[in-house]
């Protein structure tokens, strides 16, 4: 009895202990501009999401260290989205709700952004996605615009017509085929828009197969694939998947060039399939290899003790400074100002280029950087508008 | 193609069966699913990672030395998880929780040490395959499917041919009468655990060489466990038919139908042969399964 009893106060008084902590929440601080970042900072994807959040903290140091915005502090606030649409809605709401930020910056992956834009326009704070890359991000299905949603990427149906075009044009090929993950609103939105523009051109798809990502063995669908000998093979996938499906394909005898999205963008492709990828192309917001870049990549190599940056971080940059140069415009700080002054930009120079903004749909013109691999190596091709 | 789709099947089947060997093994003897199966052909993946990228020992050494520490795992694990509850005679439901709960302890130590991060095998096997008559057959299936193929031998061998078998055999059949009659039923339990966490082992290897290497990749013993139902839970035989049925059955469905409806296929399977046929092709008794 004796022991159950001290048992029974000790957790009574932990328990009230957690909750007077928990009671002092943060104080709501006039002189600072809280914005906020939702990321993948955990799972598979968290090299993006952690190189989006370092960049973003990078850049406010930089900002408060010239003045601010509008002579205010910039304080930013990440928090994990897993690279999950419910997790993603449910870390943009506490970013808004309990941390009180102005604005939130993230995500990379269409799949989150889509559910959160319901959820800006409702809270009305201005939603900035970096490399989400679908119309219904900022568009919804029904073609009505999200007031409060916004982008600083380019979007699939122009990444699809380059990589369409390159393969049509410049690569000769008169047949295509395509994998896709039927569990990725950016694989399947990809692999539509390539195909629309390469039917365009003349050429003819020989194969649809899908897949799903998490799954290990591509090789029943390969070989289909293997079967209708495509000039060109459409692999719009994140970089983890496509290792596989490479690897796999090769190993099948399959010699076809492959194409890809921005899913491909990471150093540890290479690593995982570098032979695999050999003589194949992707495209991708432009990157670290614009010599404009080179200031900033030092600084954050400097910062993170030799970390090499992925393109992530410069959207991280190139959102922050468009929120400042938003705010300047604006001349006030208010979530329905910003975004009155997002939505009216009409030049942003940015590391990642000029943008202005198409107020029907809130999505930026901005070029395309084709990327290929040679020697183990990847090797910037060409920018395409 | 439909032979190229067969070898596929094969190739993916034979992983499969290595799995569900040791899962049988586990089950045969002591009548619960080992849920932590899969974990440790996951750590043996990690282990074999660690022995070639960090340590550069050659393929067949890294193997090896995975195969043991991935067995030496699973004794401990039935030392610290398993024993007290056997001993204790509670019921098998209480094994299976147990493993559960070191199923998610495995994997969240691997996430929280090593990270989250997908690991790649150097390329210690060229990932390149042979052609025998437009079919293409992967150097490294090859050598998983004629590894699953020597083990299985070996199991046999030693499961029907041996005094260890015959022990184990007994053990399995009425533990109480077997130690009454001078079998020391730890030490066997102990050591069918480290045969059945070296078979783990080294399927975990052979996944991670084939795909990457990553704290989920356990997940795929939930195909063993269906292989193991189908073909009758407690029959080694019965697992491998069962898991070289699922390989070319997936690989088949993924081709010809729908990559999406794979999964479907496959558990549906599991439910089908609950409801037709629970002892599975090749099992005994119906009762209470843990």
């Amino acid at each position: 009895m004796k022991k159950t009893k001290l048992v029974t106060v000790l957790f009574v008084v932990m328990l009230m202990a957690s909750m007077l902590l928990s009671a002092c929440a943060p104080k709501a601080d006039e002189d600072v501009i809280k914005i906020g970042y939702v990321g993948a900072l955990s799972g598979e994807t968290a090299v993006w999401g952690q190189a989006g959040l370092n960049g973003m903290l990078l850049t406010a140091k930089e900002i408060n260290e010239a003045g601010g915005i509008l002579g205010k502090k910039v304080e930013v606030i990440g928090l994990d989205g897993r690279g999950d649409p419910t997790d993603s809605v449910n870390a943009f709401r506490r970013l808004v709700t309990e941390e009180k930020v102005i604005a939130v910056v993230g995500t990379n992956f269409s799949s989150c952004n889509i559910a959160m834009a319901p959820i800006a326009d409702q809270l009305e704070i201005p939603l900035i996605a970096t490399a989400a890359s679908n119309p219904k991000v900022t568009v919804d299905e029904n073609g009505n615009l999200h007031p409060y949603s916004f982008r600083i990427g380019f979007i699939d149906p122009f990444q699809g017509q380059v990589l369409a075009n390159l393969a049509s044009n410049e690569l000769g090929a008169k047949t295509a085929a395509v994998i896709y993950d039927i569990g990725s609103d950016y694989s399947t939105g990809l692999a539509q828009y390539f195909e629309e523009q390469f039917i365009a051109n003349g050429g003819e798809m020989v194969a649809k197969v899908e897949g799903h990502s998490g799954d290990n063995d591509f090789r029943s669908q390969l070989s289909v694939i293997a079967e209708a000998n495509p000039d060109v093979i459409m692999v719009p996938w994140i970089y983890k998947d496509v290792a596989l499906i490479a690897n796999q394909a090769r190993e099948l005898g399959i010699t076809a060039p492959l194409l890809g999205g921005d899913g491909w963008d990471s150093p540890e492709l290479i690593t995982m399939a570098g032979p695999a990828i050999e003589g194949s192309f992707y495209t991708s917001q432009p990157s670290f290899a614009n010599p404009v870049t080179k200031p900033y990549y030092d600084a954050y190599m400097a910062e993170y003790e030799n970390l090499v940056p992925e393109t992530e971080a410069l959207f991280g940059h190139d959102g922050l400074y468009w929120i400042k140069e938003a705010f300047e415009r604006a001349g006030e700080v208010s979530p329905k100002a910003l975004r009155d002054a997002l939505e009216s930009t009409t030049q942003f120079d940015g590391l990642m280029g000029s943008m202005a903004v198409d107020p029907a749909t809130h999505n930026p013109a901005k070029p395309a950087s084709v990327y290929t691999f040679t020697n183990g190596e990847r090797v910037w091709y060409g920018d395409y508008k | 193609m439909i032979w190229q789709q067969i070898v596929n099947g094969i190739s993916v089947g034979s992983i499969y069966a290595l799995m569900a060997t040791g899962y049988a093994l586990i089950y045969s003897l002591l009548g619960f699913s080992n849920w932590a199966h899969g974990d440790i052909a996951m750590v043996g993946a990690y282990l074999g990672f660690m022995f070639i990228a960090s340590m550069n020992l050659p393929w067949w050494a890294a193997l090896i030395l995975a195969l043991l520490g991935a067995g030496l795992l699973s004794v401990i694990s039935e030392r610290l998880a398993y024993r007290k509850i056997r001993k204790n005679n509670s019921p098998t439901m209480f094994l299976m929780i147990a493993a559960m709960g070191l199923s998610v302890a495995l994997q969240n130590f691997i996430l929280v040490t090593v990270g989250s991060k997908f690991k790649t095998y150097p390329q210690v096997l060229p990932v390149k395959a042979i052609n025998i008559g437009g079919v293409y057959i992967g150097l490294l299936d090859l050598i998983s499917f004629l590894a699953s193929v020597i083990v299985i031998i070996f199991l046999y061998y030693l499961i029907e041919r041996t005094k260890f078998g015959l022990a184990v055999k007994a053990a399995a059949a009425n533990m109480q009468v077997a130690s009454l009659l001078g079998i020391n039923v730890d030490r066997y339990i102990s050591l069918v655990f480290l045969l059945a966490g070296s078979l783990a082992g080294l399927s975990g290897v052979f996944l991670g060489m084939k795909y990457t290497v990553y704290p989920q990749l356990g997940n795929f013993a939930l195909k063993a466990f269906i292989a193991s139902v189908f073909g009758g839970l407690g029959s080694v035989p019965g697992a491998i038919v069962g898991a070289l049925f699922i390989g070319l059955m997936e690989v088949f469905v993924a081709g010809y139908i729908s990559a999406g409806l794979r999964d479907l296929f496959t558990f549906s399977l599991l439910v089908a042969v609950l409801v037709i046929r629970p002892t599975g092709l090749f099992g005994k008794d119906i009762q209470d399964k843990a």
